[in-house]
């Protein structure tokens, strides 16, 4: 079957226009997803290609010309992108058109989507569950069938979190492999644009798309001429991994099987640092953020407040009035340690823990072709009593920061449903092997049947 | 960590914080986690800034791409001409 072939019509004619506008008004009412939905804004933008008349969402800290960048923040909520990112402008060079901007939480900091000042997303599994975070309302979109794939941005987990949260696949390519232009910056050195979507041969095709050197972004790294071999025979997991929930435990012990009976050999590994990912990657994470986000002033665009009694006092309660709480939080932790006295202490030796990290999945992948490991310690949680703190979302982002810290390419996958909630689990791979765990997710989801929410259709499309 | 700290540190982000104290317990939380990474040893490792680092890639200093400049002006809450416009800093 043609990739993407049921959904290639649905913007060209009258009906499925209207059956579509219909089928997402539907899911809205209940997920709020999108913070802006337009299927004829960028009509003009189509093109012949690969995906042409094929709808996508976009993260709203990614610019796409027209549409607003609000970065889910009251800072930035009436600026309106004058420019796209790169790897927008690569998929509607392909023929795919921005039909909205997702949610996410403010500047991608959180695990839930809570942290949005602009809108709550619900989990199209079960509304009174989390989307996940930071790409939330892409997770939510892509799960509830409302756009093929989406694109999101992944600073310590924040495709792949919501990915598994909601039941679809989220991809965190290579580090520099898939341009950073027209991303509205939080941790540079981290964060990388991902995509999110149902079909792994759809992901594939985004990513081959969007990915390779840009001159915009001067991080950004071609891809290597001869990329990595494809061929899998052994899978690492972790020796040691603790603490999660029963479902998710399940879930794992299963995935270890299911490899197995594919024949492959699963190795034990240690890499003693990756207990120290969760502090490593936030003092990192947000001494980047505090210097990201000093250019928020009230000077050039966004909120300004109407308290002008002196250049100083406008921008401190511009900042104070535009920021929620969240990323008021990470700015004064950055700001904390990278002050004179405390850099060694805190910024220094992270980076050196980085260089431990990095070092551990070297020599793993020496050994292994892909790793397999959790996620998330849970599935989706639910809000009010036995919700986790978002002291404990931050714990908890140990197994998918790892890969931000490192550099290298992860891929989570839906594994299937437990309590009425997905489960999922990860790959990781080295730097540019994103086609390897492509290939097994192949393999492993061959015979899984849709993972899908009540609500979810494509009889409309026909 | 006491809340003068939050407060000098407020100020150097340039961010009026309100109600520090609201802060206050998720920072301290944070920075106790920050704290474990004491116990590993660093020795010899060198600091990792970016992974996959290239090296400096230089280029010429000369304009590229298109002039965005008007659309940007745009978006200025307030603005002169083609001035940003701030409180009196004399």
């Amino acid at each position: 079957m043609t990739l993407l072939q049921g959904w290639k019509g649905v913007l060209s004619d009258d009906r499925t226009k209207e059956n579509y506008k219909q089928y997402v008004t539907g899911w809205e009412e209940k997920i709020h997803s999108l913070l802006e939905f337009d299927i004829d804004r960028n009509a003009e933008s189509a093109a012949a290609g690969p995906l042409a008349g094929v709808p996508f969402a976009v993260k709203d800290n990614i610019a796409v010309k027209n549409f607003n960048l609000t970065c889910g923040s009251k800072i930035l909520e009436t600026l309106n992108s004058p420019y796209t990112a790169t790897a927008v402008e690569r998929l509607q060079a392909a023929g795919a058109r921005v039909v909205g901007k997702t949610n996410l939480d403010e500047f991608g900091m959180g695990s839930s989507t809570d942290n949005s000042a602009l809108a709550q997303t619900n989990n199209p599994w079960n509304l009174n569950a989390v989307a996940g975070g930071s790409s939330g309302g892409s997770a939510a979109a892509v799960a509830a069938g409302l756009v093929p794939f989406a694109l999101g941005s992944d600073t310590g987990g924040s495709v792949r979190q919501p990915a598994s949260f909601c039941g679809c696949l989220g991809l965190k390519p290579t580090y520099g492999s898939v341009s950073r232009f027209g991303l509205v910056a939080y941790a540079s050195s981290l964060e990388v644009i991902g995509v999110l979507a149902k079909e792994v041969d759809v992901m594939e095709a985004v990513y081959d798309i969007i990915a390779g050197r840009d001159e915009k972004d001067q991080s950004s790294v071609a891809r290597p001429e001869v990329a990595p071999h494809t061929e899998i025979k052994k899978v690492g997991v972790l020796r040691q991994i603790a603490e999660l929930s029963p479902a998710i435990e399940a879930a794992y012990q299963a995935a270890i099987e299911q490899v197995k009976s594919l024949g492959l050999e699963v190795v034990e590994i240690d890499i003693p640092a990756l207990d120290y990912v969760v502090p490593a990657y936030y003092t990192i994470a947000t001494a980047e953020a505090s210097a990201n986000l000093a250019r928020y002033t009230g000077i050039r665009y966004g909120h300004r407040t109407a308290d002008d009694s002196s250049m100083e006092q406008m921008v401190a309660a511009s900042r104070n009035e535009g920021f929620g709480d969240e990323v008021k939080l990470r700015i004064l932790l950055g700001t904390y340690v990278l002050r004179s006295g405390f850099q060694d202490q805190y910024y220094i030796r992270a980076q050196k823990i980085r260089t431990a990290i990095r070092n551990g999945f070297d020599e793993a992948f020496q050994a292994v072709d892909v790793m397999l490991t959790p996620v998330f310690p849970t599935q989706s949680f639910l809000r009010g009593e036995g919700e986790l703190t978002p002291f404990q979302q931050k714990l908890a982002d140990k197994f998918t920061a790892a890969a931000n810290l490192a550099g290298i390419p992860a891929l989570t996958y839906p594994t299937g449903v437990a309590g009425g909630l997905p489960t999922a689990m990860q790959l990781l791979a080295p730097d540019f092997a994103e086609h390897r765990m492509f290939e097994l997710v192949r393999r492993l989801t061959d015979e899984q049947g849709n993972i899908a929410p009540v609500g979810y259709d494509e009889g409309w499309r026909k | 960590m006491n809340v003068n700290e939050l407060k000098t540190t407020a100020q150097l982000a340039m961010l009026d914080i309100p109600d520090p104290e609201k802060l206050a317990q998720a920072f301290t939380e944070m920075l106790e986690n920050f704290s474990k990474m004491m116990e590993v040893d660093v020795e010899g490792l060198e600091p990792t800034t970016h992974a996959l680092a290239q090296g400096n890639r230089l280029r010429n200093d000369t304009p590229r791409g298109t002039d965005e400049s008007d659309a940007l002006l745009a978006r200025a809450p307030a603005r002169k001409d083609r001035f940003f416009k701030i409180p009196n800093v004399l």
